[in-house]
């Protein structure tokens, strides 16, 4: 049997840490009914977010971070989802909150950003149409207005020829064009907070560079909170401030950017980073992706969840790795049973060299 | 736009002269005699010859078949007198030109396949959008029986039964009967009800059912999320976003059964006694009228043509993608 | 006076009675109808002997019904379309009672009220004929003060009209007893006036002669003693040359009768309304009480049914000529005592006859087998039992004159599921045990379930059937082959009038084998053509029809060119606002000529 203990027990004093934050997750458990059972989608995930910074999350798919910001978006379908835990945007509850309320905040004060922008955009109406809704919906502005609005928006987001290419439909656009104006819809009424979702997946290269500094530039401009989804340890590299490594719809390892990606302190971050192709590195050097497949959300294993795929099993006393969940420290750490001086040592003499960092 | 309204026209009108030479030839393939039927009852083979003369059977059918196609544009002469353009000629059995009893007939039908149409568009596509809106509860569940119960019928029970119990036994519906809407819009559509009802029923199911697994289907795309991360109404992103792209399939399949409809509904007119294109092409075929069955095949084959054209028509209006050429 | 058509008609259009019928089954229950005994109550058909009336019996007016009062429309609910209204095109039951409002002939059958007997009047004509030269010359005098509905006089010249106009190419639907007599046999007599009397010439009067406006005289080569019933067919009536459209006429013909046409939708209905030129002092047959009958077509027997048995609305006033009750609801309305009030189960001269292909059966004995093996009564359960028919014993039915009940060579009667036990042992004794029959017949439901009781039978007595399905609507002009590839197929027939001269010739004369005959027996045999041409020539009428009964008797028992199988009824029900309402036995239908609205 697993001992479950919760990653805040004892460690989090009464008035929560993340009371300030702009953005506060406590707890979020969220769970779908599906014909097979039940899918533990977020099981017990905690993390704040200030303005004008970004936080990544990363992990592979199924491991939570989509389902997570859905639920902060309130998404989620309410009839087959069971959410529990605290979602505090700027001091509101936002779980149980009614419908109408998420309403007025989605598009406004929080908004996302898809990862397929062919398919998130709707075919039957213009780029500008879908750019002025949700703005005329939040500022009440009118259709003119709006129209303008849109156009502003297309304009900053590098679309050439806006006042023209407002009236296009998404299948005029290119796939990075569309994501730039999927971005004008996003921000169109100056959001809070941004969620944006493998904004650069369905990209090519290039392109991607283009949308993330796009991405900084407006953070600057409009000190909006991000947090950037992804399985792109580059792209977060490059964007992010803070880092959530999300295994199995818990975290595993949280941190700056440079903390966790200088020192991770999780044999699955370490994996995924060993994942992680380089430039810098030897063409010759062999990838090394993670042995054995993501756990089964229906049934999670116990103890730290990893640990079937996980190679320091061995390293851990007993069979805690088996039983017991390690716990997440609050701020910077890796739900992990290795001391950290272990992970430190491990992680210098077998990991490191293998990723061909110098 | 227009170049693909002439190409379309274009082969519309291929198709139909390939419809009229098959139809016409395959008449002649069946052990059927039609001078039979206008030979009483003390029939011989001499006075089959004259009846054969009379009606034009006598000449190879290739000649027959010219003729008959240069009728219908130029019209032709018969023993009765000329017949204008478009000629289908005269009936074998009623002596009456072929044009002039479909156009006489339309009117039913257009009736039947116009009102019964409005009827199950709009309950059938509303009962699946309540359907889709409450999925997973109660309604959905009974609507969603209601509909396969509806499916499983068929008109002439229905109708039989409606006939019995809300015309002669309750007596709070009228006997079915087709009135000028002109003359006399109320006793039309007092007489037309219960038709469009039965009718509807069966097609009803059949675009509830259609309507709501679109919706659901409609409801789980991403740009349908998208729309509520943007903040709009649950009701805003059902009616405009999913049902905007419901819409095409469901017009595909309105337009084939609008266009078969308006080619007559054989089974709901011989119900209740209406006289309408279906029951004109049900008796020219047990009738051996070929003369009427050509007419009647034509126009419901133009019909359907017509009505896919439009449909295909439609798209550009309802998808943007699509572009007609 | 059923005819051929009307069975190809009929059985064409059973598909969609079938189609009808299938639901119906629900609200018909299960018992089919056959076996209450309350429904036993059918009509005890003797051979009521049609008889020639007197002068004084063609001597309008009818006789007042009691109760009777005009005004009113009556709705004819009826299946098939009428394709004729032109009296010389008319042929098929339905038509035929139907001209009977619009349309006078020289003579014409008088239906008692109270009785239902048949009596032949003078319609045109003061009388039924005066014969004279042994039968070969008749002379017929028109009645004074007959009007067309234009106000016109009907002269013999009308008369002579309506005649001659038959021999025209675009007549090919009516009977064609009197031209043949009159000019010739087969389609010949159509070269004595090949344009018929449209490019002025006339039939020498030598033929037909008028010699003045008030008679008309038919010369024949040889005795015809029944004229009076072959100038009572619609054909022989008075059409007025000036107003003759040829064949538009048949969309629009000018009434002599008591009701005029005001509407006629091919396909869906005519309306007949009153002729005011009609003087009921000239008609000893016909009242004029309603104002209008308001005829509709299209009308499947479970829809008429259903709306003459509700009488809703304007079906208070409704009835039908020729629709039944559908077999399916058959036991319902026999359960509604209200509704069998106002119904009536009649007797048709129409006899259904499973014929025998004796080209293809050439053995007696096997032929014999086949009659003695048919369940005709299981068979007649198929198509509805005691209401849709009487299990019949031979070739003439009970509304012709000299019937004879007790003719039943096959012993139909007493078997109703077939005697396999004597058939077995004829096939024996003929050494065809096994023999292999092809039982052809229409894809109906009907049809197809009797074919099923057919095989059982037939298979009981030691037959091998093979079934074939037909198409009903080409099924008699595919039985109609001569090189046809079956054994067995049904068939029906009715007399053109009560005398078994009308069934007997067309049936089985030698000289009928050719596609499309109804000798759809093939039978050609010198003796019985021999016979025919005899009794053709007899000139006393009574004695005349009692030897064509003779000869139809002994075709059956010597020759066995069919089995018989049933006598057809009508079980029908009209609306309770309706008074009148009689029977038509010539005709086979509900005669509307004394209807009134009560």
């Amino acid at each position: 049997m697993t001992t479950l203990t919760k990653p805040d027990d004892g460690a989090t004093p009464p008035t929560a840490p993340g009371a300030d934050a702009f953005l506060s997750v406590r707890d979020l458990y969220v769970r779908f009914s599906t014909e097979d059972g039940v899918v533990k989608a977020v099981d017990g995930l905690s993390f704040d977010l200030e303005r004008g910074r970004t936080l990544g999350i990363v992990g592979e798919s199924g491991s939570g971070k989509s389902v997570t910001n859905l639920t902060v978006l309130g998404l989620h379908d309410p009839r087959t989802t069971e959410v529990r835990g605290e979602i505090r945007l700027d001091g509101r509850e936002l779980t149980g909150a009614p419908e109408r309320t998420l309403e007025t905040l989605r598009g406004n004060t929080m908004a996302m950003i898809f990862q397929d922008p062919l398919t998130a955009l709707s075919p039957y109406y213009t780029v500008g149409r879908q750019i002025a809704e949700p703005f005329r919906k939040h500022t009440g502005a009118s259709k003119r207005e709006a129209r303008s609005r849109a156009v502003e928006m297309l304009t900053k987001v590098g679309i050439p020829n806006p006042a023209l290419r407002v009236d296009d439909y998404p299948h005029q656009f290119s796939g990075g064009m569309r994501q730039r104006a999927m971005i004008a819809m996003a921000l169109v009424c100056n959001p809070d907070l941004l969620i944006a979702d493998e904004p650069t997946t369905a990209l090519d290269v290039t392109v991607q560079a283009q949308i993330l500094d796009l991405l900084k530039d407006l953070q600057q401009e409009f000190g909006s909170a991000i947090i950037l989804i992804t399985h792109d340890l580059g792209v977060v590299a490059n964007t992010a401030d803070d880092l959530l490594v999300m295994y199995a719809g818990r975290a595993v390892e949280r941190g700056t950017v440079r903390e966790v990606l200088r020192a991770p302190r999780h044999p699955y971050t370490w994996g995924l980073l060993g994942s992680m192709p380089r430039l810098s590195s030897d063409v010759d050097a062999p990838l090394n992706p993670i042995p054995g497949t993501p756990p089964s959300l229906l049934a999670p294993p116990p103890g730290c969840p990893f640990h079937p795929r996980c190679a320091f099993t061995g390293e851990v006393d007993g069979a805690r790795c088996h039983t017991e969940r390690p716990v997440l420290p609050e701020r910077r750490g890796g739900a992990c049973h290795l001391t950290d001086e272990r992970k430190q040592t491990l992680f210098t003499e077998q990991i490191k060299p293998r990723l061909g960092r110098g | 736009m227009l170049r693909f309204l002439a190409r379309r026209t274009l082969g519309a009108i291929v198709i139909l002269l390939l419809i009229s030479a098959i139809t016409f030839f395959l008449f002649f393939a069946l052990p059927a005699e039609p001078a039979r039927l206008a030979c009483g009852k003390n029939c011989d083979p001499t006075s089959l010859a004259i009846i054969n003369k009379n009606l034009g059977l006598d000449q190879p059918v290739p000649v027959q078949y010219a003729k008959f196609m240069v009728g219908i544009f130029v019209g032709r002469d018969f023993a009765v007198g000329h017949c204008d353009a478009p000629c289908f000629g005269y009936s074998f059995v009623s002596q009456e030109p072929v044009w002039g009893t479909i156009v006489d007939r339309f009117p039913t039908t257009l009736s039947l396949a116009v009102g019964g149409a409005a009827v199950f568009l709009v309950f059938g596509v509303g009962i699946g959008m309540i359907a889709a809106w409450r999925r997973g509860t109660w309604v959905d569940k009974f609507v969603s029986s209601l509909s396969l119960l509806g499916a499983s019928m068929q008109i002439y029970f229905v109708g039989v039964l409606c006939l019995a119990w809300f015309v002669s036994g309750l007596g709070i519906m009228e006997q079915p009967a087709y009135h000028s809407v002109t003359d006399n819009p109320a006793k039309w559509f007092s007489g037309m009800l219960l038709p469009w009802l039965v009718l509807s029923l069966i097609f009803m199911a059949n675009y509830s059912r259609m309507t709501r697994s679109q919706m659901v289907e409609q409801l789980q795309e991403d740009h349908v999320r998208t729309a509520r991360a943007k903040g709009l109404s649950g009701r805003t992103v059902f009616f405009r976003y999913a049902w905007r792209g419901a819409i095409a399939p469901i017009v595909t399949i309105f337009g084939i059964d609008l266009g078969s409809l308006f080619g007559g509904a054989m089974v709901t007119e011989y119900t209740f006694t209406l006289h309408g294109i279906g029951r004109l092409a049900v008796e020219s075929v047990q009738l051996t009228d070929l003369p009427m069955l050509m007419g009647v095949m034509l126009v419901s084959a133009a019909a359907i043509v017509v009505f896919n054209i439009l449909v295909d028509a439609a798209y550009a209006f309802i998808d943007p993608r699509v572009r007609l050429a | 006076m059923t005819t051929m058509t009307l069975n190809h008609r009929r059985r064409a259009r059973t598909f969609t009675v079938a189609l009808a019928a299938g639901a119906l089954a629900l609200a018909g229950c299960s018992s089919g109808g056959g076996s209450d005994p309350k429904e036993s109550k059918e009509p005890e058909m003797t051979s009521q002997g049609i008889t020639l009336g007197t002068p004084a019996d063609s001597t309008g007016p009818a006789k007042e019904l009691p109760g009777a009062q005009k005004g009113g429309t009556v709705t004819v609910l009826q299946r098939d379309a009428f394709e004729h209204l032109d009296p010389g095109q008319i042929y098929v039951s339905d038509e035929l009672i139907m001209q009977t409002l619009y349309n006078r002939t020289l003579t014409n059958y008088r239906i008692d009220d109270k009785t239902g007997k048949v009596k032949l009047v003078g319609d045109l004509a003061t009388d039924t004929g005066k014969s004279s030269d042994g039968g070969r010359t008749w002379t017929y005098t028109l009645k004074d003060g007959l009007k067309f509905e234009d106000g016109s006089p009907i002269t013999s010249k009308d008369v002579r009209h309506a005649v001659e106009r038959l021999y025209a190419p675009f007549q090919t639907n009516g009977p064609t007893y009197l031209q043949q007599w009159l000019s010739g046999d087969g389609q010949k007599y159509r070269k004595a006036l090949p344009d018929g009397p449209y490019k002025g010439k006339h039939l020498p009067k030598t033929v037909l002669d008028t010699p003045d406006d008030k008679t008309v005289i038919f010369h024949f080569d040889q005795p015809r003693a029944e004229v009076p019933f072959a100038v009572a067919m619609p054909n022989i009536g008075a059409v007025p040359p000036e107003k003759d459209t040829k064949e538009k006429y048949d969309k629009a013909p000018v009434a002599s009768g008591p009701y005029k046409i005001k509407d006629f939708k091919p396909g869906k209905g005519v309306q007949f309304v009153r002729n005011p030129h009609w003087d009921p002092r000239t008609d000893s047959i016909r009242h004029q009480y309603v104002d209008t009958y308001d005829v509709s077509f299209g009308h499947q027997w479970v829809d008429s049914t259903r709306r003459l048995q509700a009488a809703k609305g304007d079906d208070r006033n409704g009835m039908t000529f020729t629709n039944a009750v559908d077999p399916s609801q058959i036991s319902t309305v026999l359960k509604d005592k209200e509704a069998m009030a106002r119904s009536m189960t009649e007797t048709q001269p129409y006899v259904d006859v499973v014929s025998i292909n004796t080209d293809r059966v050439k053995d007696k004995k096997v032929r014999e087998a086949i009659a003695w093996a048919f369940p005709s009564g299981q068979y007649l359960q198929q198509f509805g039992g005691p209401k849709a028919g009487e299990i019949g014993g031979g070739l003439v039915g009970p509304t012709l004159k000299g019937y004879n009940t007790s003719f039943d060579p096959f012993q139909k009667r007493k078997y109703p599921g077939g005697n396999a036990k004597k058939a077995r042992e004829l096939l024996k004794a003929a050494g065809e045990d096994g023999y292999e029959l092809v039982y052809g017949y229409g894809n109906g439901d009907t049809h197809q379930d009797a074919a099923v009781v057919v095989e059982r039978a037939l298979e009981r007595a030691g037959f091998t059937v093979q079934k074939k399905e037909i198409d009903q609507s080409t099924y008699y002009t595919q039985i109609g082959k001569v090189d046809n590839k079956y054994d067995l197929y049904r068939s029906s027939w009715g007399a053109d009038w009560p005398s078994a001269s009308t069934v007997v010739p067309p049936l089985y004369d030698g000289k009928n084998v050719y596609n499309d005959s109804a000798n759809y027996s093939h039978l050609d045999v010198p003796w019985i053509n021999k016979e025919i041409a005899r009794v053709a020539k007899v000139s006393d009428l009574n004695r005349a029809t009692a030897e064509w009964m003779k000869l139809s008797e002994k075709i059956f028992t010597k020759e066995v060119p069919a089995v018989p199988t049933f006598y057809n009824r009508l079980f029908t029900l009209w609306g309770p606002g309706l008074g009148g309402v009689k029977w038509n036995a010539v005709y086979g239908a509900v005669d509307p000529t004394a209807v009134f609205v009560k």
